[in-house]
């Protein structure tokens, strides 16, 4: 049997048996029981339901009424979010700047004073609450919430509490603020005035062109959501789907995970005095380094492995009853392909960091990674725009088409992460090389200059 | 007394200096972060709770790392003093230097007209960052391995972010930012209980668990 067999059979019996993996394991079916344990399949919908959800649209009249219904209001409670490195980010403006955008709404949607803005806000959740209470009045509900649904549906932090406005008994989510820019306003100008909002809140707020493209939302048709559905069912054969879902949940722990397993893994010799013995083996380090790291790896891939068999079987159930050809290979092309790369990056930044300097910083360096990726991806859960994040998110079963079209820089950016892992892994053989030959002692050399000086 | 500020002088000197460098240095990123100016009450406890409160993460669980080779800690165990008044001295000194980097943060935030009540955010604060904290304390003394110390605290405010306050209950920990105060005062005590077990395991502990 080859070395590195024999060491990556060794490595994963070790893995087996250290508790910070049993650990990582629970934490793992802690996650999905706690986010996917009931887990629905989405059904058909029928015709005549209350609600079929929100859409995205690209209509210029649509993108001008959510932008200009969410300044109204930011511009009513002098207080406006961004998210300029992805952080949510709260801004208030001073007089001056206050005045600017005042002089904006009114240009762009006739809204002439605060007070104004407030009026309008209330006319609208009034008549929008007054619309839900009749419909669900219909239905026999009466204790309703009542919570205004913003434009950024992931940002629940910002929603609208409009008890004030609506009289209502709690919150309810609820079609965000539109309102109709002025007549004449072209799509240009409307594009120049909100540039120049974004540039007075500092950027990465609603109105640069990213974002008020993303926050203009329409409510589904029957049509809208049967075309959904049916594109889950025949391009994603349903098992692609929520094995995207699946990955979204996943990664996000996945992100750091694999650097305590890795760190712990890189400090046990030094606690255990046998890194000098193991030193002065025959085995090549790059053989040693190698197998350590596969051994993590496919010790880390297993778990999400059998974990993604309750998904997989609840699809397949589903999909036999409705005649549905699932995938039964679909949630291990997406574990292999969405979030094999994440364990793979983070399990060589631990070992990397571990090995440079036998220390536990690496814990520190990837929580900061992962807290700034999290974060940072709070504006793009939907899916589709995956950018360069060491965490990519895809928060619905749905969105195919935005999956389809991020597909290319979804795979560069994996890409990339499994290369860069790769080459974090040849560095640590190299740094492990050097260290049996007596060099690049970091934690020694700075000892003994202590000692020496004392 | 004199000993005991001796204990904390090596402590200041040779075991946190790097620990409470990184501490600084995310209070001092955090402008670049989120906006530290002109918030409300709710704001201002999500900034409080969600990332200065991280630092608690980064200065408690080391207080046991000095001794993390077995050796040392058998000498330790041969000194006159006792090994929990060492490591309660160290907590003591932390938790010190926890309160005095988050009252000048709350000072710079009510110096950036934050609009806040200053000595309830103070304490509710100090409260998560010491359950935090102690919580790693406790996993670290219980399993022998620091590594562990970080992840447990860790995964409990991963935890918190993706699923509320549906599991964790009295120990949501960012209740401020909902406007509730009543979890802090249950955090508070179990900061001290995790912090207290914490040190009781690892003075009672002689052979270790394997990490």
């Amino acid at each position: 049997m080859p070395v590195l067999l024999q060491l990556f059979i060794k490595e994963c019996k070790q893995t087996a048996r250290s508790l910070i993996y049993w650990a990582i394991v629970l934490i793992l079916i802690f996650d999905f029981t706690s986010q996917l344990g009931d887990m629905e399949i989405d059904r058909k919908p029928e015709p005549g339901q209350a609600e079929y959800g929100m859409k995205q649209c690209d209509d210029p009249e649509i993108i001008m009424r959510s932008a200009l219904g969410q300044l109204t209001e930011e511009y009513y409670r002098e207080s406006y979010t961004t998210y300029p490195i992805g952080f949510y980010k709260n801004v208030t403006l001073n007089e001056k700047d206050d005045q600017k955008i005042g002089e904006i709404l009114r240009e762009a949607a006739g809204i002439a004073s605060r007070e104004e803005a407030g009026k309008v806000m209330e006319e609208w959740y009034s008549a929008s609450n007054t619309a839900s209470a009749d419909r669900f009045a219909a239905e026999g509900i009466t204790d309703i919430e009542y919570i205004a649904d913003t434009a950024d549906i992931t940002d629940t932090e910002n929603m609208v509490n409009i008890e004030d406005f609506s009289g209502g008994e709690g919150p309810i989510y609820q079609e965000s603020l539109k309102v109709e820019p002025v007549k004449g306003l072209t799509y240009e100008r409307f594009a120049e005035l909100m540039d120049q909002v974004d540039k007075i809140l500092g950027g990465g707020s609603h109105y640069n062109k990213e974002y008020r493209e993303h926050d203009a939302e329409i409510p589904m048709t029957y049509e809208d959501a049967l075309e959904e559905y049916n594109t889950l069912i025949e391009k994603d054969r349903l098992t692609g789907g929520y094995a995207r879902l699946f990955s979204d949940y996943m990664v996000i722990f996945l992100g750091i995970l694999p650097v305590f397993l890795s760190v712990t893994r890189g400090l046990r010799d030094r606690r255990a005095s046998m890194q000098e013995l193991i030193y002065t083996r025959r085995c090549s380090s790059f053989t040693i380094i190698a197998s350590r790291y596969l051994a993590m790896i496919v010790m880390l891939t297993l778990p999400v492995l059998i974990i993604s068999i309750n998904p997989l079987s609840q699809c397949i159930s589903y999909a036999q009853t409705a005649g549905i050809k699932a995938d039964p290979f679909a949630f291990v092309k997406y574990i292999i392909g969405w979030q094999l790369p994440t364990i793979m990056i983070v399990t060589a930044v631990g070992m990397f960091l571990t090995e440079l300097t036998d220390t536990a910083v690496a814990v520190l360096v990837q929580g900061a990674w992962w807290f700034i990726t999290v974060f940072a991806g709070i504006g793009s859960l939907d899916g589709g725009a995956y950018g360069w994040t060491l965490v990519p998110r895809h928060n619905t079963e749905m969105n195919w088409q935005g999956f389809h079209d991020g597909f290319a820089q979804l795979a560069a950016n994996r890409a990339v992460y499994a290369g860069a892992a790769l080459l974090l892994m040849a560095f640590t053989a190299w740094i492990y090389s050097e260290k049996r030959k007596g060099r690049l002692q970091i934690r020694g050399k700075i000892l003994a200059n202590r000692k020496n000086k004392s | 007394m004199e000993r005991y500020w001796q204990i904390e002088k090596i402590n200041l000197k040779y075991h946190i200096p790097v620990h409470v460098l990184v501490c600084v240095l995310m209070l001092l990123v955090s402008p670049l972060l989120m906006g530290v100016a002109n918030l409300e009450a709710q704001d201002t406890a999500k900034v409080l709770e969600m990332y200065v409160a991280l630092i608690g993460i980064v200065l408690l669980p080391p207080v046991f790392l000095p001794e993390q080779d077995h050796d040392i800690r058998d000498l330790i165990g041969t000194k006159y003093m006792n090994s929990s008044v060492v490591y309660l001295m160290r907590i003591l000194g932390n938790v010190l230097l926890l309160a005095l980097l988050l009252g000048l943060y709350i000072g710079i935030l009510a110096h950036n007209r934050c609009e806040f009540p200053a000595g309830k955010y103070f304490f509710g604060t100090i409260s998560e960052m010491l359950f935090m904290g102690g919580m790693g304390m406790f996993f670290y003394g219980l399993c022998d391995n620091l590594v562990i110390g970080y992840m447990a605290p860790i995964v409990y405010y991963i935890t918190a972010m993706g699923s509320k306050d549906q599991y964790l209950k009295m120990f949501y920990p960012f209740s401020m930012t909902g406007g509730s105060y009543s979890e802090k005062i249950w955090m508070a005590a179990g900061a001290v209980i995790l912090v207290s077990a914490g040190v009781w395991l690892r003075c009672r502990r002689r052979r270790c668990l394997n990490g």
